[in-house]
């Protein structure tokens, strides 16, 4: 009893340690994507200020945007006086909403993550069924139709595959919304938001999908062709038991695959939330681009590089929980 | 060679090659528009995928378009393609401190998903097919990195590296003779898929307003032209979008051809 109370203990402590030492490995990478969003802002050639007003600017204005954004003064400085402000959560402030960036980006990032959960799930269950029916039916039309299907997935970009749903799914046969996030009269419940996730999440869940497809059917067919289930054959279990097994051995390779590609979400939803209206980072980052605004880009930009490095430390801590053969 | 390499390998001929003729395939100049024929269905006299909203042949638009698209997926690759290898092989052979300050810079770009540093990098350089090819040879580059590296990790502790130094060769005679022959299979396969998702990232970027601008016909800007024009017109919305979903998936899938063709394992980097 008490060696078990003392082996949970350690254990927690050494879980402890290998999430501050992940934690603190990841500020180093922190510090280099926040410089990098900097020096994209800092290095633009020719003058930001007049690309931002445009060329009928008064020379008050060019003044008083270039004070503003600080522009004048050495660039160490400003790169610093930027780290330590965005440190502390100030993102500086839209030019074409005159609205704090930060409230701006947090408001449209929690609704990215809505629709990036939902496509995460999508992107679970749709990998690990196709990516079975691949590695059991290798060798016949099935597994070839299935390989086939996670190519196409794979290559499917957002867009195309947001237009073709706007259009097949919602405007021909009317079945879903074609864009928002619930319906502007009596709208708002759980079927309604539903309703209106299942398009765009779609869209946004198939490359990820297909990644996941092809990396669990190549761990599956490795696991089908290892001893143990031989053995299970050879003792007379049924086909569809010994896949049973064979699926559940293969999941931990989900873990790092599954985990990244969730990540890899965030990247597609720019598009697929354009196309459909959702009001998350995505379209905030479009619409800074059409009205040039930069620090809305930045701010779009960094807040999903920190979650994805976010993530990243998410699914590291989660293998090192669910498999021991990590924690070296 | 396999039957399907040999297809894959004739498709992706063809379409470079209609991007090349362009100008002497395409039935009308890509951007000469007529009011009176606007948003003809695609079958129509002289028009056989019909006109965008411009009254513009959709057919040369497209046959046009194919050249920035196809520029703008095949010179970034091709850059990244170069300065990753650089980095990926010279790197893991290097002195240790050379080795943690590339890997780590690398890794810094690495935290961001890839459109979105091609997006921040695009909207700090102002929009341009140049740019579009700027950004994405930034954005292409660390995965590239990866890819070379872990190929280099397996053997760089290998007897025949200690033998080739030991007898005398130079460390770029390492790494060009011994080194990069070992990583080329790899890296082609790899290369090949990449070029598929440069196309697909190219359009998006022009798709966003980053990219080539109108009225230059680009298979992404186009998209985002005929986006309006959906609900009244789903056929020729959809001509732009799936074309790039055909490209897409002829790079995707001749680059697994050419997986199974030079026996490279399946590793995923994306």
């Amino acid at each position: 009893m008490f060696g078990r109370t003392y082996v949970r203990e350690s254990q927690t402590a050494a879980f402890a340690r290998f999430a501050a030492k992940r934690c603190a490995l990841a500020v180093p990478v922190l510090i280099g994507v926040a410089t990098v969003v900097f020096a994209t802002v800092a290095l633009i050639p020719g003058d930001p200020v007049t690309s931002m007003l445009g060329p009928g600017a008064t020379p008050e204005a060019v003044a008083e945007l270039t004070g503003r954004l600080g522009l004048d003064r050495p660039l160490p400085l400003r790169w610093w006086e930027w780290l330590s402000a965005t440190a502390q959560g100030d993102l500086g402030s839209s030019i074409a909403q005159r609205r704090p960036v930060g409230e701006i980006v947090m408001t449209a990032f929690g609704n990215t993550l809505v629709l990036a959960a939902a496509a995460g799930l999508l992107v679970l269950a749709g990998g690990v069924a196709l990516g079975t029916l691949t590695a059991v039916g290798r060798g016949r039309a099935s597994g070839r139709l299935s390989s086939a299907l996670s190519i196409v997935a794979i290559s499917a970009p957002q867009y195309s595959v947001a237009l073709l749903l706007v259009v097949l799914l919602g405007v021909q046969a009317g079945l879903f919304p074609t864009g928002g996030m619930y319906d502007a009269i009596g709208g708002g419940g759980l079927g309604d938001r539903i309703h209106h996730l299942a398009l765009p999440a779609l869209a946004a869940a198939l490359v990820p999908m297909g990644v996941t497809a092809r990396v669990y059917a190549a761990a599956l067919t490795d696991v089908l062709n290892a001893d143990f289930v031989e053995s299970m054959r050879a003792r007379g279990l049924s086909e569809a038991a010994v896949i049973r097994h064979a699926v559940r051995n293969a999941l931990p390779s989900l873990l790092t695959i599954g985990g990244l590609q969730i990540a890899y979400l965030l990247e597609g939803v720019v598009f697929v939330e354009t196309i459909f209206a959702w009001p998350g980072i995505g379209q905030t980052l479009f619409q800074a681009i059409q009205a040039r605004d930069l620090p809305v880009i930045e701010a779009g930009v960094l807040v999903t590089a920190v979650a994805f490095v976010g993530l990243t430390i998410a699914v590291d801590a989660l293998h090192w929980l669910l498999d021991p053969r990590t924690r070296r | 060679m396999s039957v399907r390499l040999k297809l894959l390998l004739a498709l992706t001929a063809a379409l470079l090659l209609a991007a090349l003729l362009a100008p002497l395939l395409a039935p009308h100049a890509p951007d000469a528009g007529a009011t009176a024929q606007r948003l003809l269905p695609p079958g129509s006299a002289g028009h056989p995928l019909g006109t965008d909203g411009q009254g513009r042949d959709l057919l040369s638009r497209l046959l046009w378009g194919a050249r920035p698209s196809l520029l703008a997926g095949i010179v970034p690759v091709a850059a990244a393609a170069l300065l990753g290898t650089a980095i990926g092989l010279l790197a893991p052979l290097s002195r240790r401190w050379v080795e943690t300050a590339a890997l780590r810079s690398v890794d810094v770009l690495y935290a961001f998903p890839g459109v979105l540093l091609a997006i921040a990098i695009a909207a700090a350089l102002g929009a341009g097919l140049w740019t579009t090819v700027v950004a994405l040879s930034i954005a292409l580059t660390p995965p590239v990195v990866r890819v070379v590296q872990t190929e280099v990790l397996r053997f760089r502790d290998a007897d025949f590296l200690a033998v080739a130094r030991a007898s005398g060769a130079s460390w770029w005679a390492v790494a060009l003779r011994q080194a990069l022959p070992l990583v080329l299979p790899a890296l082609v396969v790899y290369c090949t898929t990449l070029v598929g998702i440069a196309i697909v990232y190219a359009a998006g970027l022009s798709f966003l307003g980053l990219g080539v601008s109108p009225p230059t016909a680009e298979w992404g800007s186009m998209l985002d032209e005929l986006r309006g024009n959906a609900y009244t017109d789903p056929v020729l919305a959809l001509l732009p979008a799936t074309t790039i979903l055909l490209v897409s998936i002829l790079f995707n899938a001749l680059g697994d051809a050419l997986r199974d063709q030079l026996d490279v394992k399946e590793r995923s980097v994306r």
